[in-house]
């Protein structure tokens, strides 16, 4: 029975060889976009859990009211992890973790920058990083013990062993490696190639003891069965004993295990986070998948005049109508399990390229069970949502109709292959729109003024010697030609790295804490970047000493400020009164979707970080760069020269929403695609099943123009119902989307009108293709087939 | 008895009147009987021959098929019913095209379940029977209209039914391949012991019967 039903449904796929390459193609984009989604989305959902205490784990967040908002955080004081462990005995280890730490590495003659962090010893207690050499209970131990990756090993050593080995950090403190970490997976958010002990980070003087300054994670392991919903309680007051500036923040202990994930806060709750987009995602692909099965039940309704008579003679024969369920349901699994080779394939080819668009190292092991369980079921299923109903609708066809040469269809105004037309375009609509809007704020966001010049501007974080050495550098760059002007600022231009709501100046209202982005340079900052001063005038250390204390604020901080007369004016913050110099037009620090915040540049008093260099515009750039490459070798001759270009830097700031409007961008070509896929095949059909009355008119005078006018005309009514349902749809969507960013494009009709047009004219290339082939038949021809 | 049928009515409704199919049909047939139905077209002859082989619902009377009483029996029992009982032949033949003759004979031995190793023997032995051997790899699009019929009426006999309803089995044939058809017939009939009803607009295929049942407008005359 089955070898004859296989036979079957194999010599009907060779006989309908443009039916069968319509729903294969189809349906393995469909199912290559599932895989690819499924991947995706396995890879995240694994992302750190394989800790084995992981459900012990939690992150110390804070939770503080801000304008009856209440605000969530994860930096906590580094006084944090050693209170919590001392006050609560439920607690078994902590680990504070310094986020990303560079040093310079040196072994006998070779140099290398390296990032990694400081840890207290238990980091490797409560985190399952496996060593390969060394013990995990002591590895950590004393000031200068270094445990590195397996890979940095290699890197530093070679092919000898590290373990026990010396290696000189910053070119002054002697470390000895204590243990070699197995390389971490990728399935980890952690990224170290190295980690020190906390004793070095004291032993530098980086453990003030502040509750104020929150500038490092704190991971708490709880000990088994202490109830978490008590202990939250118990813990939530914790600053109130120590914290004499904010007593009212919360200490909230976050499941770690679901940071990767949902850790996104409003309002104080979880609202979401990667998990976001990755159901929007698997939205899309699931509605793909959707889209090629209504090709397949659509094609295979459309061709029920050719396959009634096998069912009535199978039913005369004696067929009962599950047999003939079974028959039709085996056709479409046969054909989605022959889609799912060459999705196979499809995946194979595209995968590594998704990898890269969702940024995650994705790979294909075809020696994995649950890949392959997964890969049947989800094709078992396909082929039974796609079949389901063509199986149901030809079954029920009645022998005594069929067979006898009457059977003709119906065509009531509202059929099922229609309510599916209508139904794919209005999801190709509703993509073609999401696509034409993500372009549009993308596109406006890079158009949007940086309100600084990025051109010629690198910058070079102070490390070694070169703060040391800063003015002999500055001089003899400027000195060489190349350079147009210096500076050095707190944070890079393109990252805000500090703010407050604690500067106080004349008049400022008690209840402001409007956030303000705290930034400092010492020389000449208009000048290098390129900020348009529109009152008052740049930094200039040379002309007047002063300037160390000075403060150059931006039009948002005027505005705020509402100074009269905001030159000469004080604004007070840590202690220091700055006095205001010059106000500079509104620039993009941050995030170039967002409103940019007031902002407080203050003089040179404050540590500064990083160097701005702006160079020439006559030199070259690789000149101007060996030349300054050589200025800095020379006074900081142990490191290498590091440094980024500010326009690189600024354009990374659009990679996620550029990534986003790819993957919209390739989902709605792909159901563009699909959706003619299915309307090519359906126009075919519906030309044929036509042919008789093309021949008639023909006969009583139609031209051919009239006859595809006739054709085109039932399908572009279907898609013009499609956009009616789609604009509001994609109209509700969209905006909401659009709410995330403060600069944003406002959604216009003609979005709509184009997106609509669009369809209308790729549906009407599809039929028309059609159209006019059936149109242009020999009329003698076509009648003479009755 | 093999089958009777009792003041059957069949009808539609169309444009709010009834326009009967068949009226007040009264019909009794003995085993190894060959009947004919004849009649101009229209006359209900397909739709008569349709509720005998169950493919067909009627909307009045009673209908006994070796004392079952169809009109009573759920869809499924009269499935099963026809299927051990009755074959059919068509005018246009109906093989699947899919399928090589072989195959096509034994489709309704899958329908009942029948082993392979029986199937196999059930088909060779009608092959055989039908002197067809030598075409079982073919498909019908290979075969002449008589050819093809041959086969129709083997895939009807396959099962071994106590009833062939045949609906103008040589209507689509020349004269040499109808008298070869309605030749078979007659075999099967006498030497078989094989009840026939047969639709026929021809006198001279009625002739190979021995009754004639006539119907104008859905009635019996």
């Amino acid at each position: 029975m089955f070898k004859n039903y296989l036979k079957i449904a194999w010599r009907n796929l060779l006989r309908n060889k443009s039916f069968s390459v319509l729903n294969i193609v189809g349906l393995s984009i469909g199912l290559t976009v599932t895989a690819l989604i499924i991947m995706w989305i396995n890879f995240d959902v694994g992302i750190d859990q394989f800790h084995d205490k992981k459900d012990r784990i939690y992150e110390v967040y804070n939770q503080y009211p801000v304008d009856g908002e209440i605000w969530t955080w994860n930096s906590t004081p580094k006084i944090m992890a050693p209170t919590i462990k001392k006050d609560y005995p439920e607690v078994e280890s902590v680990s504070r973790f310094n986020y990303d730490d560079t040093f310079l590495f040196s072994v006998e003659d070779k140099r290398m920058k390296s990032t990694g962090t400081i840890v207290d010893p238990d980091f490797l207690n409560i985190f399952s990083f496996p060593l390969v050499e060394g013990s995990i209970a002591s590895a950590l131990e004393g000031v200068n013990s270094i445990v590195i990756t397996e890979t940095f090993a290699k890197k530093l050593f070679g092919d000898k062993a590290a373990m026990g080995k010396i290696v000189k950090v910053d070119n002054a403190d002697i470390f000895k490696v204590t243990g070699i970490l197995k390389d971490l997976p990728n399935n980890t958010g952690f990224n170290f190639e190295f980690l020190m002990p906390w004793a070095y980070a004291h032993q530098r003087g980086w453990n003030n003891q502040h509750w104020g300054n929150n500038s490092i994670a704190t991971y708490v392991l709880l000990k088994e069965g202490t109830d978490y919903t008590a202990f939250s309680k118990k813990i939530k007051n914790l600053r109130e004993r120590y914290d004499k500036d904010a007593p009212e923040t919360v200490t909230y202990l976050y499941p770690w295990s679901r940071y990767w994930l949902y850790s996104e806060f409003e309002n104080g709750e979880e609202v979401g986070g990667r998990i976001i987009l990755i159901r929007m995602f698997g939205i899309i692909a699931a509605i793909i998948l959707l889209l090629a099965c209504i090709n397949f039940m659509n094609l295979s309704t459309a061709r029920s005049e050719k396959r009634a008579k096998e069912v009535g003679i199978r039913k005369v024969v004696g067929a009962r109508k599950g047999a003939l369920i079974a028959q039709f349901l085996g056709e479409s699994i046969l054909i989605s399990f022959i889609a799912a080779a060459l999705a196979l394939v499809l995946l194979l080819l595209v995968l590594p390229y998704f990898g890269e668009l969702v940024q995650r190292p994705l790979s294909l092991d075809m020696t994995n069970t649950p890949f392959w369980i997964t890969g049947v079921i989800v094709v078992l299923f396909t082929g039974v949502l796609a079949g389901s109903y063509p199986a149901l609708y030809l079954s029920g066809f009645k022998p005594s109709a069929v067979l006898k040469g009457t059977f003709k269809k119906i065509n009531s105004p509202i059929t099922p292959r229609k309510v599916l037309v209508v139904l794919q375009f209005s999801v190709a609509i509703i993509l073609i729109t999401a696509s034409i809007i993500v372009t549009q704020q993308l596109q406006k966001v890079q158009d949007r003024q940086s309100g600084y010049s990025k051109n010629n501007l690198i910058y070079s974080m102070v490390e070694g010697d070169v703060g040391k050495n800063y003015t002999l550098i500055k001089n003899e760059l400027l000195a060489s030609g190349v350079v147009e002007s210096i500076t050095k600022t707190s944070s890079p231009i393109t990252e805000g790295w500090s703010n407050s709501w604690g500067y106080e100046w004349k008049g400022k209202d008690v209840d402001d804490k409007t956030t303000i982005q705290r930034f400092n340079a010492d020389d000449a900052i208009a000048k290098t970047t390129g900020m348009e001063i529109i009152a008052g005038r740049d930094f200039d250390l040379g002309k007047y000493p002063t300037d160390s204390t000075a403060a150059i604020i931006n039009e948002s901080a005027a505005k705020l400020m509402n100074f009269e007369e905001p030159i000469g004016q004080v604004v007070r913050d840590n202690g220091v009164d700055w006095r205001i110099v010059g106000v500079v037009k509104d620039f993009i620090l941050d995030s170039p979707f967002q409103k940019i915040d007031p902002m407080v540049i203050a003089g040179a008093k404050f540590a500064h970080n990083v160097i701005h260099i702006k160079f020439k515009k006559k030199a070259a750039t690789s000149e101007s760069l060996a030349q300054t490459e050589a200025v800095f070798r020379k006074y900081n001759p142990e490191y290498p020269f590091n440094y980024e270009f500010v326009d690189q830097k600024y354009a990374k700031k659009f990679n996620s929403e550029k990534r986003t409007a790819q993957l919209i961008n390739l989902f709605t070509l792909l159901t563009i695609f699909i959706s003619c896929l299915g309307l090519f095949g359906l126009a075919s059909y519906m030309a044929e099943s036509r042919i008789k009355e093309i021949g008639i008119r023909k006969v009583l005078g139609a031209s051919v123009r009239s006859i595809a006018t006739l054709l085109s005309k039932d399908f572009l009514k279907l898609v013009l119902i499609a956009i009616v349902l789609a604009v509001p749809v994609s109209w509700y969507f969209m905006s909401k989307w659009l709410e995330d960013f403060a600069y944003r494009i406002t959604i216009s009709w003609w979005t709509f009108a184009l997106a609509g047009i669009a369809a209308l004219a790729i549906a009407l290339l599809t039929v028309s293709y059609q159209a006019i082939k059936a149109a242009i038949v020999n009329p003698v021809k076509s009648l003479r087939t009755e | 008895m093999l089958l009777q049928l009792n003041n059957i009515f069949k009808w539609v409704n169309s444009g709010g009147q009834r326009i009967f199919l068949l009226k007040d049909i009264n019909l009794e047939v003995e085993e190894g009987e060959f009947i004919s139905v004849m009649g101009p077209s229209g006359s209900g002859k397909s739709t008569l021959l349709n509720v005998i082989g169950m493919l067909d619902n009627f909307d009045e009377g009673e209908y006994n098929f070796l004392h079952e009483s169809v009109h009573t029996l759920k869809e499924k029992h009269r499935a099963n019913l026809y299927k051990e009982y009755i074959g059919f032949v068509f005018q246009s033949y109906h093989l699947l095209d899919d399928l090589t003759v072989k195959e096509n004979l034994e489709m309704p031995l899958l329908y009942k379940k029948f082993k392979g190793s029986e199937r196999k023997a059930m088909v060779a032995d009608m092959l055989d029977r039908f002197n067809i051997v030598g075409k079982k790899d073919l498909f019908p699009a290979q075969l002449s209209g008589g050819q093809q019929q041959l086969v129709g009426v083997a895939r009807a006999l396959i099962a071994n039914p106590k009833l062939i309803l045949a609906d103008e089995p040589t209507g689509n044939l020349n004269s040499q391949q109808s008298e070869e058809i309605m030749g078979l017939f007659r075999k099967l009939n006498e030497e078989d012991g094989v009840t026939i009803i047969q639709v026929t607009h021809s006198e001279q295929n009625a002739a190979y019967g021995s009754r004639v049942i006539n119907l104008l407008d859905g009635r019996q005359v």
